[in-house]
């Protein structure tokens, strides 16, 4: 039971159920803010010389890229990982939490979501693109074939990968989907607009509310949700074994699984509250997503940012410890010290102490200050993928093999064209969609904010 | 059909529960309650079932098979071929299984719904109340043929009783 007087008022601003239709539904019916065009155009441009990149890439060949015979892997897979992890927390949000019973999740899920699919899509495209020859992507599938009919190796974590990834956007689509069903009945019969009510109407697939619907709403609601959680740990599970099932040191060690999903959370929640810190601002949701709801991330990621500081100590202790050498040059003389010691440097401060600030109720109430350290978050979970990729590829077992590794302006170009997509997509949810999910919030909101004959007793 | 409908409308959940179940102890059938939000008490209140987990089940089960069997029949019969000396029926297979049972679990479990519902994109409907998706909550209650005038009235009178701020006859 959420007791006002413990846990504060969720909702802040007495709202009734039909404040909450009109506040959230609001930014969808005025007229577009210049703000969005501007980023929109930006967006626009970032997707375009992706567009280009992808161009380049299938035009000329891989050889665009700054990859040698060493260092295989880069960018692409750098970002592959990012944007994965950064999908994790829409699914983390709204589905651990709701096992947890947290009724704050109401007021991100929808957004956290949204995110996910966004982000997932934008990872998509790195293992379309690294192929090279994408027109042969199809080969990835066990599909019967002339060739004898030669199957895909069902042993290789990347096969899994692919099977992990798309199950995972599609669950995470279908469940997003599944609780906009009620907002867009809201909508639909709330709107003043034909069109619109023609388009929510499609949207709304016909839903009526009524108790047996609900119930099946729920329940069905409950089994994608009680399905998904088990899926997010093994995603990210199954991209950290791209890593750990190889030889390579700094990669074949079975610390990897656990630390890539606790990684993923923490990324994913450090993107969220960006946004979400981007959101309230913008559509004046701070009724909605109050300082609290901000408080209780940020407390969230400090734990996590204690977990990725465990495992980071841990994998240096289990280089020396272990005895082998190759672990102890690649984590001491290339990262800790070295080449690569401003990554390895960067990824430390920026998620295992810079975090840690978050201890002071003080940082925690100033926004901007959370703000910014949500940024450096992103940031450095960005430089912990390149830290494990590149560092661990360049110097390995041979010195005659050592390479160095730079990205050539393909490679940015892709990543900046995935930050384009994703940032698009984002102004189209905040555009055409309820950014928060509307009945839940409802369905929180007496229980956690009316109580106050309860609070003044 | 009689679609002679009662309408109680409601502007809070909570009057709406006690509103249920004193209509029902004075014998009072409820057809349906439409709400912006679920709410359990309706649920327990109507007797209402589902039996959506059990298709889920049913359809991960059968994904987990299927997908065995397909894994079993590429690697170990149609064209058994050894990678790095693993045997051919591997553990690994249950990776491959697990993300796949989840996956046509969630499937199918999304199209039932829209099945069991009868609901598709597109589809028109009416509301009897169409402020039942914002802030009200409305208790439907057919009027049978063989409900008399006082019947009705015991019914209406119940409705405003229990505190429905509008009463509304559909035909």
């Amino acid at each position: 039971m959420y007791n006002t007087r413990v846990r504060g008022v969720l909702i802040k601003g007495n709202k009734s159920f039909a404040d909450v239709s009109r506040d959230i539904i609001k930014p969808m019916d005025d007229k577009t803010p210049m703000w969005w065009w501007v980023t929109a155009f930006l967006a626009t441009g970032a997707l375009f010389w992706g567009v280009w990149g992808f161009y380049n890439t299938i035009s000329t060949g891989i050889g665009e890229w700054g990859l040698n015979n060493n260092v295989a892997w880069g960018w692409a897979i750098i970002n592959f990982v990012w944007w994965i992890g950064i999908g994790h927390a829409g699914t983390a949000f709204s589905i651990f939490l709701l096992i947890l019973r947290q009724k704050w999740r109401t007021s991100i899920n929808r957004a956290a979501e949204a995110m996910t699919i966004f982000a997932v899509m934008a990872a998509g495209l790195f293992p379309l693109i690294h192929m090279g020859r994408i027109w042969d992507g199809f080969f990835i599938f066990p599909y019967w074939n002339t060739r004898g009919p030669l199957w895909d190796n069902f042993n290789s974590p990347l096969f899994w990968d692919v099977v992990a990834i798309s199950t995972y956007l599609m669950a995470s689509f279908v469940f997003w989907y599944m609780g906009m069903i009620p907002d867009f009945a809201t909508i639909r019969e709330r709107t003043a607009s034909k069109m619109k009510k023609k388009i929510y109407g499609i949207l709304s697939f016909g839903w009526i509310g009524n108790a047996k619907g609900w119930l099946r709403f729920e329940t069905a609601a409950l089994l994608l949700g009680g399905m998904a959680a088990p899926l997010v740990v093994s995603v990210h599970s199954i991209v950290s074994m791209d890593f750990s099932v190889s030889v390579v040191p700094g990669w074949h060690t079975t610390i990897f699984p656990p630390y890539f999903v606790i990684g993923a959370i923490f990324s994913g929640f450090g993107m969220v509250l960006t946004l979400m810190i981007i959101l309230r601002k913008l559509y004046k949701f701070k009724d909605y997503v109050t300082d609290g709801h901000l408080d209780a991330i940020a407390r969230i990621l400090t734990f996590i940012s204690l977990i990725m500081g465990t495992a980071y100590l841990t994998e240096l202790f289990m280089a020396w410890y272990s005895g082998n050498e190759y672990e102890l040059f690649t984590f001491m003389k290339n990262r800790v010290t070295g080449e690569y010691t401003f990554a390895y440097w960067t990824m430390l401060t920026c998620n295992a102490l810079i975090p840690q600030l978050f201890w002071f109720k003080k940082i925690r109430k100033n926004i901007t200050i959370v703000f910014i350290i949500s940024i450096f978050i992103n940031i450095g979970m960005w430089f912990e993928r390149y830290v494990i990729v590149v560092t661990s590829l360049s110097k390995d077992f041979l010195p005659s093999t050592w390479a160095t590794y730079e990205p050539t302006i393909t490679e940015i170009s892709i990543f900046v064209g995935t930050l384009g997509l994703f940032l698009l997509g984002v102004l189209m949810f905040f555009r055409f969609v309820p950014t928060i999910a509307i009945s839940e919030v409802k369905s929180v909101l007496k229980e956690t904010t009316t109580l106050k004959s309860f609070t003044d007793e | 059909m009689n679609n002679k409908n009662i309408i109680g409308i409601y502007d809070d959940q909570d009057v709406l529960l006690n509103a249920l179940d004193e209509l029902m102890e004075n014998g009072v059938k409820i057809k349906d309650v439409y709400s912006p939000i679920p709410l359990h008490g309706v649920f327990e209140k109507l007797h209402l079932k589902t039996r959506l987990p059990y298709a889920t089940f049913i359809y991960g089960a059968i994904g987990t098979i299927t997908v065995f069997m397909f894994l079993y029949w590429t690697s170990v019969v149609s064209y058994p071929l050894k990678f790095g000396g693993k045997p051919l029926n591997t553990l690994s297979f249950i990776i491959i299984m697990f993300v796949l049972t989840i996956f046509v679990g969630t499937f199918f479990t999304f199209l039932t719904y829209f099945i069991r519902e009868k609901m598709y994109p597109g589809k028109q409907v009416e509301l009897p109340i169409p402020e039942t998706t914002n802030d009200k909550f409305a208790v439907i209650i057919q009027r049978d043929v063989t409900m008399t005038e006082d019947d009705v009235k015991k019914v209406n009178s119940l409705l405003q009783k229990t505190g429905a701020v509008e009463i509304k006859e559909t035909e």
